[in-house]
């Protein structure tokens, strides 16, 4: 059907790579007889062809340094995994993690080192000429102001860097735009240490976050996540419970979304919540208060709930209440960070939660000091616009940037700035803002290309190595600083002999170790360094600052996959629907319903938000996960440059923001604005259906302690029975069906391949949707098919609000959607050609290249879960080509590409299936639970999901599918659906959904 | 009708076959042109996909399907017309069931196009046939796409024999009037007719049977062409009472084709004293019988959701009539529910022009049906709130609906041309018997 | 993989050891290759020689495809293993065995011409297929190997031809065993 792409065409650009070769000689697929076989000159010894090899490595995609394994078919990176010897992400992987193989075949990066020349334009250079002329700007710059701007990197590429500017009298800065610099603050106010502690999510029995976004932005995403849904997620063990989480902030994120209770404080009282709460505590004497708390009277003195229960703008029993159930908890954490961290006071609203934290005595069990985050050794805010108004004013003669995209994220000054700047040299591997306005770019290898090191915490250093030949012409800018420092070696003898001083006997050993477990991880989690309160946190003031500007609170957010941008250019984020608002392909501006009532907005409408630094139109998204009085605007979105999926895509919302430092030395991202409708309008590419679940089964949600109450054998959820003299006729037919599947025979019995998902761990991170797309090489369809509904997602996330009587939003529950693998599927019997069929192991097999297309089974399908090929994704240089060279190097060998006229679908990862049923095969035994893992499962950071066979009694799903719990959705169609999700359960009266 | 004498009637049928005007080469043109916009409309799916039509997930079916269903339904009038009246010895038939019955062929051809063009890889179409293969690979027997197959197939073939069949002693008749390369044509098609007593006790014989073997068919297509829906789940579309309910409405939309082709014909070859007005009163009762039965349906549809108690059948119901596409489905309510009630009036069923715009009305209410049954049920999606999409039609769907259009007036005009569009030898079965002299005259062509 | 690549000494001194056995396949003099089936390849690689007459197992070159669903072709390095001791008997043979060893200096490995392929929807794991049919595996699907001077295509590797076996062998005909 598709070979043409599916095998030679990657081929073909695999030649590209010089491992070409390998792939050729592999497959052993493509009709034409001419085709040629290229063998090795020498065979790779850890290579077989058809069989993948795993090599384990670092994931680069932000600063949280996840452990991460890549899968190699033929000298290609197919997939990336979790690590499971990954100390901070256990074996798990967030969506941006998934997508980091799209960096590395993404078809906008710069294949060669390219200089500006007299007409100001762009053209190649060779390498060798390109490092002479640099290293002639580096001597005469000496002196002048010699400045290295890298992104986070606590690594030895970090540390070479150091050595080099020291060498020749420059400096080196590092720039995150969402810094941490409230954090370090607000700890030091505290607790005189400016350094970020660990937090232990997976103990707690009560979450309160002040804003801090730990499951989409926040530090360590991933390790956040899965400690979050081992504490909060019900657990049905005697005694039967759950950690209630209670979000405070202006809107509800992915995190919010995920709390059992919203607190929609006034933006920036955070602070002065907490330390009301504190007060509460301490005079009521909830919790063993530490005797040096008293140093605080004074200042809890001021905050009692009367006197703040006002200005937070919530009454005064509920700042009580929350106080008594976090202390009484034994075991609360509150986290602040986020947007709380992000306004003019965030430092003592930082400060105010440590307070809180200490008083209830989580400092030191649940709030570790003493793991030093790297993220907090990132340069300040304050350091950038520094480094900023000495290139404006001419100081810098030689400016270097590498991994950090400035001239994005402060559109004005730094973009100006830079004009003044001598001599600009980028080592961005894309053409983005930064690197547009540099005089020389020398493209970087992509992490999964080269050699290099991070040391996310103390205790872990997570080791990073090339798992593939370089696509392009591009160097590792390790060498290059070499070269210039004038050093004799690669990057990888520095790396290599940074590491031998860690490590003095037997080193090659070490290596070899860390290389297989992708890095060296301390055994012991550090020891907790103890902390007293800082004399400073007396004076701890978290007064909502008054700014000037427009009438409009606006608040701006990272975006939970493309970040501060940086994820802009890769096709799989851009489709994948934000979590909340559910849009894709471009940015929004969330409007409460009230506020949209007044100025008569409706959802699509363009709102011009004006702030003193900048003027932006973003169409309105109407929604009550916001407060009436603010409107939030994500940022990554807007770029002027950087590559064909991120270039003039809405709006940037950066170009609100100031770049004047706040009282903490970071930057603040709430102003001040005024909005105007424009009446302009726009279709919103959003996968969001009705909002609302309408009680037909889809969903299902208990109140706590509804779920306490169930016993092995209940079933709580009621849907219609079947009728006694239909019983055979239904409920056998599935069987049956099950039974005539059996053309020839498996050796044994029939597996019956089910899934349990588990909604009270799911986040709706959309992680699992991701690792789809890249596992079964879904095609991207664009913005414009997206509007239309033609998107290809196997797995969809479905986000229905959980509402409170008074219809605002207290949480959601979020349902993956795919194939339910019915046991008795209305899709089978309708496909008048078999290629919807029912396979002997209990899938709904869909077989591609029988399928004509007649669309019958999906129209029969009442999840709707069935995805057409409208047009041909995979024609080379189509309209809607969904794989340009060399993004095509991606597709997975093991699942055919799809082509136009084909329904397709989710079918429990058959390929990794039918692969362990050749090994085992291969070792004359069964098929054992926990060989097959799906990718989705793989991925999914809060362990949701749970694939294995219903048959055997003593699987991990068998087990599950009897769960109280349990249900199918739409059961009462009778469909036998392989999948059981598990009721979300939620730590209050159950609230109405719909 | 003293003037309509045997010989009249032959050559003023005969008249029709006479050298084609300017207008109706205009007519031709106009039909031939649409086919072609139709024909590069094809090619364009065949080259992109079928992403060019409108479809939006869940939306999986829509005009294509749409138009498929509203041809098939055409075509039953003519059976029954022919057919069924013929065994119930109605006279009134004979002066329009050629026209009819055409139409059925012409009408069952366009339809048969409909699902090779909307499925996914056009040129994979004979997969859903049954051939014996080295792969041991059949058809899906359960798939009532497949029963359409077989549903379809005979009641061309049936259509299709009992036309040219009927069409013989007209033929015939016509044969002896033609002169140059027409008169060659009909000496092949006429089968050696000769009027001979023999030929005509054989030829009533045969026609008897095979109008006996016809008339189940008319129940039987329709009732199979339901079940593409009815076999489904989805609310809106599984209900037992679809069979009946689509006969009845395809014999309503058939009808109304036929009124809104005979007017102009009649028109047009001036058969006013043939195609009398009481013709098409006749016609029109037709109408407010198939009519009322399908605003019966309709009522029977709704009760039956909200006497369910069914959620989905529910929410499915109240989408179709208060959710984005009202529009459509008041259209077909009104349509087709209250119009056909104006029948009851004498008044109206004589008038030749209001017949004709209220033909119109039935056949736009009629497509409506087929559209809001298909299109709308998937919209609202009442299983699954977060699949639901509004589906807009685009120029593809447009396109091939009028290339369909096209195909079928093509075939239509080529016709009335070419051979007899009514009837000679049956219209005079119903004429006084002729006096004597004309006999002769009459007999000579007879 | 690794000890194959070692091993020529080994595999060659097994030849020899062939040779002193009796009945002994005794591959054919070719004068006339344009005769022979099968595309032409750019060096005159003799299956029917190190198959037939020196018996070489079929897995010394195509290393994988016991354990893996690709069989693998020979690295060139695999080919000097031996070939950097055998040069031939006759001049023919010897020009062919020059046109390796120049590949190998000039690290250009020859383009073989690709004779058995399937589409991309079609999976065919070797390794299954090995382990179901033994050491007659091979021959099954390619014919009789060992015999022929040049390779051609001797079945049709159609759904048609895979049906027939796996009915014969009553195993799954399941369609997702092979398609997806």
């Amino acid at each position: 059907m598709t070979d043409s792409i599916d095998r030679r065409r990657f081929l073909k650009v695999l030649s590209v790579t010089g491992a070409g070769a390998a792939a050729l000689s592999s497959c052993g697929i493509g009709p034409e007889p001419t085709e040629k076989l290229i063998p090795y000159l020498i065979q790779p010894e850890d290579q077989i062809p058809g069989t993948a090899t795993y090599y384990a490595t670092t994931c680069r995609e932000c600063a949280a340094g996840c452990g991460v394994q890549v899968r190699i078919r033929e000298g290609r990176a197919v997939k990336l995994e979790g690590n499971p010897d990954s100390p901070i992400n256990r074996g798990r992987l967030c969506a941006r993690g998934q997508a980091a193989i799209q960096g590395l075949y993404n078809p906008d990066r710069l294949t060669r080192p390219m200089i500006r020349n007299a007409s100001g334009t762009f053209e190649a250079i060779d390498w060798d000429g390109a490092i002479q002329r640099l290293s002639a700007k580096v001597a005469g710059a000496r002196g002048k102001g010699l400045v290295f701007l890298t992104g986070a990197e606590q690594s030895s590429f970090g540390d070479l860097v150091d050595e080099w500017m020291t060498q020749v009298g420059g400096r080196r800065q590092s720039y995150e735009p969402f810094g941490f610099e409230a954090l370090r603050a607000g700890n030091r106010m505290a607790f005189g240490t400016a350094t970020l502690p660990s937090y232990d999510f997976a103990n707690a029995k009560y979450l309160l976050s002040f804003g801090a976004d730990f499951l989409d932005t926040w530090l360590s995403p991933v390790e956040f996540q899965n400690g979050f849904s081992r504490s909060h997620a019900f657990d049905s063990g005697r005694p039967a419970s759950m950690a209630k989480f209670v979000y405070v902030g202006p809107r509800l994120s992915l995190t919010g979304m995920n709390a059992d209770e919203w607190i929609a404080a006034r933006p920036g009282t955070e602070g002065t919540l907490a330390l009301a709460m504190a007060q509460v505590i301490v005079s009521h004497r909830l919790a063993r208060v530490p005797a040096d708390a008293s140093r605080l009277s004074g200042l809890l003195a001021r905050h009692t709930p009367r006197a703040v229960a006002e200005v937070i703008g919530i009454e005064q029993q509920v700042i009580v209440r929350l106080a008594t159930e976090f202390a009484n908890s034994k075991g609360g954490l509150a986290v602040a960070g986020g947007m709380a961290a992000q306004y003019p006071n965030g430092a003592g609203i930082v400060a105010a939660v440590n307070v809180l934290n200490y008083v209830a005595g989580a400092i030191g069990s649940l709030v570790r000091f003493g793991a030093d985050l790297a993220i907090g050794a990132t340069n300040t805010f304050a350091d950038l616009a520094s480094l900023t108004s000495d290139m404006a004013a001419g100081k810098v003669a030689l400016l270097f940037v590498h991994g950090a995209n400035p001239a994005y994220s402060l559109p004005g000054a730094f973009q100006q700035a830079l004009g003044k700047v001598g001599y600009k040299v980028s080592f961005s591997s894309y053409r983005d803002e930064t690197a547009a306005a540099c005089d020389l770019i020398l493209p970087d290898h992509h992490p999964l290309e080269q050699w290099g090191d991070s040391r996310p915490r103390a205790g872990v250093i997570a080791l990073q190595q090339p798992v593939v030949q370089p696509v392009f012409d591009t160097r590792p800018t390790g060498d290059v600083v070499l070269k210039l420092a004038g050093r004799p070696g690669t990057f990888q003898d520095y790396l290599q002999s940074k590491w031998r001083a860690r490590q003095k006997k037997n080193f090659d050993q070490y290596w070899m170790d860390a290389l297989a477990r992708g890095g060296v991880y301390a055994e012991a989690p550090s020891r907790a360094r103890p902390v007293q309160l800082a004399a400073t946190a007396a004076g701890i003031n978290t007064a909502a600052a008054i700014q000037a500007g427009g009438d409009q609170e606006v608040v701006v957010f990272p975006h939970p996959v493309l970040h501060d941008g940086r994820g802009a250019n890769k096709p799989w984020l851009q489709e994948l629907p934000d979590p909340v608002s559910k849009i894709a392909w471009h940015s929004w501006v969330e409007v409460h319903p009230d506020t949209a009532a007044k100025w008569g907005l409706s959802t699509g409408d363009f709102l011009l938000l004006k702030s003193p630094f900048g003027a932006q139109k973003f169409p309105a998204w109407i929604t009550r996960s916001v407060r009436p009085d603010v409107l939030a605007v994500p940022t990554g979105q807007g770029h002027s440059a950087y590559g064909r999926y991120a270039q003039d895509r809405s709006a940037n919302a950066f170009e609100l923001l100031g770049t004047q430092v706040n009282s903490y030395g970071g930057r603040t991202f709430a102003v001040r604005a005024s909005a105007t409708k424009t009446g302009e309008h726009r279709k919103i590419v959003t996968t969001e259906g009705s909002p609302r679940e309408r009680g037909q089964g889809t969903v299902e949600v208990l109140g706590l302690a509804r779920a306490q109450g169930l016993h092995a054998g209940d079933h709580p959820f009621h849907y219609e029975e079947t009728p006694e003299y239909a019983k055979d006729a239904v409920e056998g037919w599935g069987e049956r069906q099950h039974e005539k599947a059996s053309i020839g025979n498996y050796a044994g019995d029939h597996p019956r391949w089910g899934l349990a998902i588990d909604l009270s761990k799911c986040t709706g991170c959309a992680a699992c949707v991701t690792a789809c797309y890249a596992e079964n090489n879904l095609a991207t369809v664009g913005e414009q098919l997206m509007q239309r509904g033609r998107e290809m997602s196997w797995m969809r996330l479905e986000r229905y609000w959980l509402t409170d009587q008074k219809g605002v939003p207290q949480g959601a529950v979020n349902s993956p959607m795919l194939c339910q693998q019915c046991g008795n599927a209305p899709c089978e019997p309708v496909c008048p050609v078999y290629a919807a069929y029912h396979t002997p192991d209990g899938l709904n097999g869909q077989v591609y290249n029988r399928c004509v297309g007649t669309r019958y089974c999906s129209n029969n399908c009442p999840y709707k879960v069935r995805y057409f090929n409208w047009y041909n994704y995979a024609e080379r240089g189509g309209e809607w080509e969904a794989w340009p060279e060399p993004l095509s190097m991606l597709l997975n060998p093991d699942v055919t590409v799809r082509e136009k006229g084909v329904m397709e679908k989710c079918t429990f990862c058959v390929q990794r299936i039918r692969g362990a049923q050749n090994q085992a095969r291969l070792q004359d035994r069964n098929v054992r639970d926990g060989d097959i893992v799906t990718a989705c499962q793989q991925t999914c950071p809060s362990e949701a999901i749970i694939f294995g066979d219903l048959n055997d009694r003593h699987s991990r799903v068998y087990e599950l599918a009897g769960n109280p719990r349990g249900y199918h959705v739409l059961a009462g169609l009778n469909t036998k659906p392989a999948i059981t999700y598990l009721a979300r359960v939620v730590a209050q009266e159950t609230p109405s959904h719909g | 009708m003293a003037r309509v004498t045997y010989d009249y009637v032959t050559r003023t049928i005969a008249r029709t076959l006479g050298a084609p005007t300017r207008g109706y080469f205009l007519l031709l043109g106009s039909a031939v042109g649409l086919l072609g916009v139709g024909i590069i409309t094809l090619l364009f799916l065949l080259r992109y996909g079928l992403g060019l039509a409108g479809y939006s997930h869940p939306v999986y079916w829509a005009v294509f399907i749409t138009c498929f269903v509203f041809w098939v339904g055409i075509a039953h009038s003519g059976t029954l017309i022919s057919a069924i009246l013929f065994l119930f010895r109605s006279g009134w038939r004979t002066a329009v069931y050629r026209t009819a019955e055409a139409m059925t062929v012409f009408a069952v051809m366009t339809a048969g196009l409909f699902p090779l063009i909307h499925i996914g890889r056009q040129w994979y179409f004979y997969w859903l046939l049954p051939y014996p293969n080295e792969r041991g690979l059949w058809p899906n027997f359960k798939s009532p796409l497949i029963w359409d197959e077989f549903a379809i197939g005979t009641y061309f073939t049936v259509s299709t024999v009992f036309l040219i069949m009927g069409l013989i002693p007209d033929i015939a008749a016509v044969r002896d009037l033609a002169t140059g390369w027409r008169k060659k044509l009909y000496g092949i098609t006429a089968l050696g007719w000769t009027g001979a007593n023999e030929q005509w006790r054989h030829y009533t014989r045969g026609y008897l049977y095979l109008a006996a073997l016809a008339t189940p068919l008319v129940l039987s297509v329709h009732s199979v062409v339901s079940w593409d829906f009815a076999m489904a789940i989805v609310p809106g579309w599984h209900a037992t009472l679809f069979a009946p309910y689509f006969v009845a409405g395809a014999i309503y939309s058939g009808v109304g084709l036929v009124i809104t082709l005979l007017v102009p014909i009649r028109r047009l070859f001036h058969l006013e004293e043939i195609i009398t007005v009481d013709h098409f009163e006749n016609l029109a009762k037709l109408c407010l019988l198939t009519g009322s039965i399908v605003s019966f349906a309709y009522v029977t549809e709704n009760f039956v959701a909200w006497f369910s108690g069914n959620a989905s059948e529910r929410a499915a119901f109240w989408y179709r009539a208060f959710g984005p596409y009202w529009w459509a489905s008041w259209t077909m309510y009104i349509c087709n529910g209250l119009l056909p009630w104006l029948l009851w009036s004498k008044k109206v069923r004589t008038n030749i022009t209001a017949l004709f715009v209220i033909s119109i009305f039935v056949n736009i209410g009629m497509w409506f049906e087929r559209y809001v049954i298909i299109v709308v049920s998937l919209a609202g999606e009442p299983y699954e709130p977060w699949a639901n999409a509004v589906y807009n039609p685009t120029w593809a769907d447009w396109g091939i609906m009028a290339g369909s259009f096209g195909w079928f007036f093509m075939w239509f005009l080529l016709f009335v041309k070419n051979f007899p569009a009514v009837s000679i030898s049956e219209v005079k079965e119903v004429l006084p018997p002729p006096k004597r002299v004309a006999a002769r005259a009459g007999a000579r062509h007879a | 993989m690794v000890w194959l690549i070692l091993a020529p000494p080994l595999a060659v001194s097994s030849a020899l050891q062939a040779q002193t056995a009796s009945q002994r396949y005794q591959a054919p003099v070719v004068h006339d290759t344009g005769s022979l089936k099968g595309p032409r390849q750019p060096i005159f690689f003799r299956h029917d020689i190190h198959a037939g007459q020196d018996q070489i197992p079929c897995m010394y070159c195509h290393y994988s495809a016991s354990v893996s669903s690709e069989p693998g072709l020979p690295s060139l390095q695999t080919c000097l293993g031996c070939h950097q001791f055998v040069s031939g008997s006759t001049p023919s043979h010897q020009a062919e065995i020059k046109k390796v060893r120049d590949a190998w200096r000039e690290k250009k490995p020859p383009e073989w011409v690709r004779i058995h392929a399937l589409p991309g929807f079609a999976r065919f794991p070797h390794m299954r297929h090995i382990k179901a049919l033994g050491a007659q595996a091979c021959i099954t699907c390619h014919g009789d190997v060992q015999r022929m001077p040049q390779v051609y295509q001797v079945s049709t590797l159609r759904m048609g031809w895979c049906v027939r076996c796996h009915v014969e062998h009553k195993v799954t005909r399941d369609c997702t065993v092979c398609h997806y």
